[in-house]
């Protein structure tokens, strides 16, 4: 009997320090989302059933929001994807000054959002904006853009500034796992007449896929859950045309002080990221990822 | 043994931490002791409830002045703003509050109604005629109306104005409009006058941000001489005459007389683009002129004041004040007390307590003070708190309205700047909820009346 408990005991200090930290934030944040909690009203918090998901229902932007939310993950994540593969498949041969290149182009991954967001928001200002001033210059445009002021614009300078902070990481991990498939496999491949895309395909892909598998599934979370960048770029706006789920969460919580809708929120995106998850690891074939 | 021997010596260790922590705050407060007389002299005790180094500084500067000119010693003392209520309220219960507190508005109805600040009705029949109109005819009227007396003297005042780019209205050789015929259609036409967008100038610094709605709101009130409800709760600023406020209010965004990106803009935005030469308007509160003052050359700014209505000539404006000295009731030194307070508001003081920001002071006589004199930047200000026309309408109401102002506001007005909605839908999706709550409050809150404007009459 001593023997079984003594990994419990082991394991005890951890056990309290995830619960503490992180079970009962979570536990009490779905109580939350059962509740009228408003820090606006502290004396009338009390059980309110599902007030708070029928008021998300019958909000006339909650539908644009979640579509925003699902066109920020997607396109970011392909975006980051397309250009970090790329990027690392160009770094993956030596060439002169690769050091310097590289540590370069992986700098966005170093900035904190924060950073990042003013940038951004500095860029694209419709009036000293330096995107403006590049495309008057080669003659795109004989107007000045409002990117910041216009819906879809909005959304799309927050998607680049995710983009470009976002292709760093892509690149370091699939650099990492191409650097570790073996050179003899391709020189099998050369002396068995295999072109360079068949390759790609045959060799380099089924090598790095739990790695992609994993950045993918990491990178769709952590940017679903993302909120500095539209927080700091454009505050959901104009109209909450730029709004995604996290933000409008944020916005809830910080701005308008009502915890329980924020939290009734934060449950939607809890499931819509663990309903995610599952597919995610069924459809790729997780387990068997890998094995040739 | 030895574990239990080193368990209790830990614990005595602890207990000994303990009492040492008490002893040392027993010491602080006992050196925070109650006024005394020193040496035949008295020492008061001061508290400021919004401690900065700059604030500390003013007053300790002139407390030293106060003891030079009267002998009498003033302690500063103060508390941070977060614990400043409870702090007060603990003081209050047990009778040790310092003589002269610096009072936030919200608080004055807990101080009276449980009688720990002296009335100083004598002080304000003396000396009332000093004081800036807005200071007799608002702040203590309203005063002696909700309390029965007049317990405090405010410290400064925060005023609207517009604030305007002076070298370019010179260079276009414009003429504003003033007294009754300055109105916002007057308004409305200087930002367009002002534009010039081959030179990079918009007429305005709009805000459509968070906030966008509170100066579009003192226009709308100038439609029904300031208020927001009728009698039953009812929102009634949806005529067809404030529908078309709203359209002509927002003319200027859709028709490009503001950056198109100001449909983003909140405070900050529009202080920068202001101070920064790209808008040649702003309407905003008196704090601004200190940017303007740090950022901008003196002849480049000036302030209008708020445009009047066309219906009654009645100017929307705001005269808040920060805080308010008071007088405990606990103290030993009343006379002193009061003395202080007079000292700390005559003219010169308070107009180098102002400076520090960005209020107005409340006396008439500023003199020829570069900032407040007739010739300073601030002057307008002045006039505007002694203007018969000065009226201080009630705002969204009484109940909460923070997560509106956090979001629907603007949110609604954007839709409308956007093209996504009319202004009508913008006035009835605001309207019916500020309805709804107006109507809850009167029904939870028995015997209550809609607020009504304040006025100089």
């Amino acid at each position: 009997m001593k023997k079984k408990m003594e990994p419990w005991l082991f394991l005890l200090p951890v056990l309290v320090i995830l619960l503490l930290l992180f079970g009962y934030p979570l536990i009490n944040s779905i109580i939350m989302a059962f509740q009228n909690y408003k820090l606006t009203a502290p004396n009338d918090i009390h059980f309110n059933g599902l007030d708070n998901f029928a008021k998300l229902m019958g909000d006339p932007d909650a539908l644009m929001i979640i579509k925003n939310s699902f066109i920020y993950v997607i396109v970011s994540v392909l975006g980051q994807f397309l250009l970090g593969m790329t990027l690392a498949v160009a770094l993956k041969k030596q060439f002169k000054g690769r050091g310097i290149y590289q540590s370069i182009v992986f700098l966005p991954w170093a900035f904190s959002g924060f950073v990042v967001g003013l940038i951004f928001r500095w860029s694209f200002n419709g009036e000293y904006g330096v995107v403006n001033n590049l495309l008057d210059k080669l003659g795109l445009i004989d107007k000045n853009i409002a990117w910041l002021g216009t819906p879809g614009f909005s959304l799309a300078v927050v998607i680049i500034a995710m983009i470009w902070m976002g292709i760093p990481f892509f690149a370091i991990m699939i650099l990492a796992a191409l650097q570790s498939i073996p050179t003899d496999v391709y020189e099998a491949a050369d002396v068995d007449g295999c072109g360079t895309v068949r390759q790609f395909f045959q060799i380099t892909l089924p090598y790095i896929k739990p790695t992609l598998i994993t950045t993918i599934l990491l990178r769709t979370i952590w940017i679903f859950n993302s909120l500095d960048l539209v927080v700091i770029i454009t505050d959901g706006g104009p109209a909450n045309t730029s709004q995604t789920l996290p933000a409008y969460m944020y916005s809830k919580a910080f701005g308008s002080y009502d915890f329980g809708f924020a939290a009734a929120l934060g449950v939607i995106l809890m499931i819509i990221l663990g309903v995610y998850a599952m597919v995610f690891l069924k459809a790729t074939k997780y387990d068997k990822a890998g094995d040739f | 043994m030895k574990k239990r021997i080193l368990a209790a010596t830990l614990a005595a260790v602890m207990v000994g931490g303990l009492l040492a922590g008490c002893g040392s705050s027993d010491k602080k407060s006992g050196s925070s002791k109650d006024s005394a007389k020193d040496g035949g002299k008295a020492t008061l005790r001061f508290i400021d409830v919004s401690p900065s180094p700059e604030r500390q500084k003013y007053y300790e500067n002139a407390f030293a002045k106060f003891e030079e000119e009267t002998g009498v010693a003033v302690k500063y003392e103060s508390v941070p703003w977060d614990d400043a209520a409870d702090k007060l309220t603990v003081l209050g219960t047990s009778g040790q509050l310092p003589d002269v507190i610096t009072t936030h508005p919200l608080w004055l109805g807990q101080f009276t109604e449980a009688d720990w600040v002296i009335p100083i009705d004598d002080y304000v029949e003396e000396n009332g005629d000093q004081f800036v109109d807005a200071v007799q005819k608002i702040n203590w009227a309203q005063e002696k109306e909700r309390y029965g007396h007049v317990y405090s003297v405010p410290d400064g005042f925060m005023v609207k104005g517009i604030f305007y780019r002076k070298d370019w209205v010179e260079e276009i050789g414009y003429d504003i409009p003033t007294g009754d015929d300055w109105t916002y259609d007057a308004y409305f036409d200087l930002i367009k006058a002002l534009t010039d967008k081959d030179q990079k100038r918009y007429g305005n610094s709009f805000r459509g941000a968070r906030g966008a709605f509170d100066p579009l709101l003192a226009y709308l009130q100038s439609f029904t001489g300031g208020y927001v409800f009728d009698e039953e709760g009812n929102f009634i600023l949806n005529t067809p005459e404030c529908v078309e406020a709203v359209e002509k209010w927002c003319e200027i965004y859709k028709d490009g007389y503001v950056p198109e990106d100001s449909v983003n803009w909140g405070f900050v935005e529009m202080v920068d683009n202001f101070t920064g030469g790209l808008t040649g308007t702003l309407s905003n509160d008196s704090e601004v002129a200190k940017a303007c003052e740090e950022k901008m050359d003196a002849s480049k700014w000036g302030v209008l004041p708020m445009p009047v209505s066309t219906v009654d000539g009645k100017m929307m404006n705001t005269a808040g004040s920060p805080y308010s000295y008071t007088i405990a009731k606990s103290s030993e030194y009343p006379e002193e007390s009061l003395q202080l307070i007079d000292f700390l508001v005559r003219a010169d003081n308070n107009i180098e307590y102002c400076k520090m920001g960005g209020l107005i002071p409340i006396k008439k006589d500023v003199g020829d003070d570069a900032t407040y004199g007739e010739d300073g930047p601030y002057a307008v200000f002045l006039d505007e708190l002694n203007d018969p026309n000065f009226t201080v309408p009630p705002m969204y109401g009484p109940f909460n309205y923070t997560d509106l102002h956090q979001d629907m506001f603007h949110t609604e007005l954007q839709k409308y700047l956007l093209g996504q909605q009319s202004a009508e839908d913008v006035l009835t999706h605001i309207g019916d909820e500020l309805t709804t709550r107006m109507k809850q409050y009167l029904a939870d809150n028995e015997g209550s009346t809609i607020e009504t404007p304040k006025t100089m009459q």
